[in-house]
């Protein structure tokens, strides 16, 4: 698993939207700026739950074993008037998931983006709903 | 595999380019249209309405406008341009590899307004456009964890708000626009009008008969509502709320209201797609002086409520608790190496 893991220079990517917006909850209270994740996946199932969607993946490290992961979406309700439905993410979907784990280390992590075999990335969310809440970005009044 | 992963783009780009609507003006009112009523003889308010024309709307206006509550016919056709900007942006599902994505909220997390808002400020009294100023006893009162704390305090779940918690959001926080889930379905019967929000998914159950309120003892997340018809607007007066939870904020977020709120809402149909909203938030032991917060909602084709069970699937909160554990765990095992 710890070959699967990648580190990235992850305050260097971030890319703040200029749109002030506040998520479900706070990206900090659940997930580890200082533990970006990015690994494939292949997609085992989606939850289209409240308050956010989770995407489920099989990470198969090098020696052969299988890991299950969890990738939080966006909120199922805004996803669906968005145009997601429940083919979006078929299971059997290899992508390649960059995003951040849960602090308590557990197999968890918001989705940042998703990026298919053929390159092309999909926004998927994550929790960092309110600009202020995201790593390195200022906090809102 | 490449076959399933191709499959899912087209899937994706189908659903999507019927999902998302472009923006555009809301159609004319029909000549002559006059407030249909209930069998019953009530103005007829009913339908699924949304706030989602002022998303993203500042609360307080910034000070550059002053006194000037609305846009300018040409900044409302600057606003137009951008929303039509982000439409074709929303279009595209993907993006190229080339392209940097971060932690910031993307585009498909929100839903979109169709049409730009036209005022300049949530708040449309006082003049300025700005929320009073809070009372010294109002600054010291604790505002609950939620989001946009990048260090929250997680010691148990009661230290996150109603909201996080999947609770309440309370009444303005129910109603205000935000980035998505700003439906509310109005139904009517005789005596009655019951207001349902998407998010968080809390009915108002409103009785128009005119008896009193129940008793202060009694006090509730989202109050205790009367209504009355004033001509075709309902005012709703609702009092007995219980205090130090939420907000006048969105989503019931920022310096919780008092015992002492009490909220008068006008909801008034202008047109067959267009409601006008109103509500005077007056705590005169939160505020210096009571305010009132305005905006429009429409009724938009094919838009309904969804389901929002909210507790089940609250991830976030075991996350957030333990998260907080190993963070402890992990100060004590430094802690403990340094000695």
């Amino acid at each position: 698993m710890k070959k699967a893991l990648l580190t990235l220079g992850a305050a260097g990517l971030m890319l703040m939207a200029a749109v002030p917006a506040r998520a479900h909850h706070a990206f900090a209270a659940e997930f580890d700026s200082d533990k970006p994740i990015k690994f494939k996946g292949t997609v085992t199932k989606m939850e289209w739950i409240n308050p956010h969607a989770w995407i489920h993946i099989d990470v198969k490290a090098d020696d052969g074993t299988v890991t299950n992961w969890m990738i939080e979406a966006a909120a199922p309700n805004s996803l669906l008037r968005r145009g997601w439905n429940k083919s979006s993410l078929p299971a059997g979907t290899e992508i390649l998931v960059e995003g951040y784990q849960a602090k308590d280390g557990s197999n968890r992590a918001n989705g940042s983006v998703i990026t298919f075999a053929d390159g092309k990335k999909l926004f998927v969310g994550n929790a960092a709903g309110d600009p202020g809440a995201a790593p390195g970005a200022p906090k809102q009044p | 595999m490449r076959f399933f992963i191709a499959t899912g783009l087209l899937v994706l780009t189908a659903a999507s380019a019927l999902a998302q609507v472009a923006p555009h003006a809301l159609p004319p009112p029909p000549k002559n249209w006059v407030q249909p009523k209930t069998p019953w003889g009530d103005p007829d308010i009913q339908g699924t309405w949304t706030s989602d024309d002022c998303i993203g709307a500042p609360m307080n206006r910034p000070a550059n406008f002053g006194d000037r509550g609305f846009y300018t016919e040409q900044e409302l056709s600057d606003r137009m341009k951008r929303l039509e900007q982000q439409h074709e942006g929303d279009l595209k599902d993907t993006v190229d590899s080339s392209q940097r994505v971060g932690t910031g909220p993307p585009g498909n997390w929100g839903e979109r307004a169709r049409r730009p808002c036209k005022q300049t400020s949530l708040v449309v009294d006082p003049p300025n456009g700005r929320m009073p100023d809070l009372l010294p006893e109002a600054k010291a009162r604790p505002i609950p964890e939620g989001a946009g704390n990048n260090n929250p305090k997680a010691d148990s779940w009661e230290d996150f708000s109603w909201y996080i918690r999947c609770i309440s959001r309370g009444v303005t926080g129910s109603i205000l626009p935000v980035i998505y889930g700003n439906g509310q379905q109005i139904i009517q019967g005789p005596g009655y009008v019951t207001i349902m929000q998407e998010m968080v998914h809390e009915a108002r159950v409103i009785p128009l008969n005119g008896r009193p309120h129940a008793s202060s003892e009694i006090r509730t997340y989202m109050g205790d509502p009367r209504g009355h018809w004033e001509g075709n607007t309902l005012v709703v007066e609702t009092t007995n709320f219980l205090a130090g939870r939420t907000g006048i904020g969105l989503n019931g977020g920022g310096t919780p209201t008092s015992e002492a709120l009490k909220l008068t809402e006008r909801y008034t149909r202008i047109s067959p797609d267009e409601m006008k909203y109103e509500v005077t938030v007056d705590d005169p032991k939160t505020f210096t002086r009571p305010f009132k917060i305005a905006f429009p909602m429409t009724q938009e084709p094919g838009y309904q409520n969804f389901e929002y069970a909210c507790h089940e699937g609250n991830y976030a909160m075991f996350d957030s608790l333990s998260g907080a554990r190993a963070k402890e765990k992990a100060a004590a095992a430094k802690a403990a190496a340094n000695k």
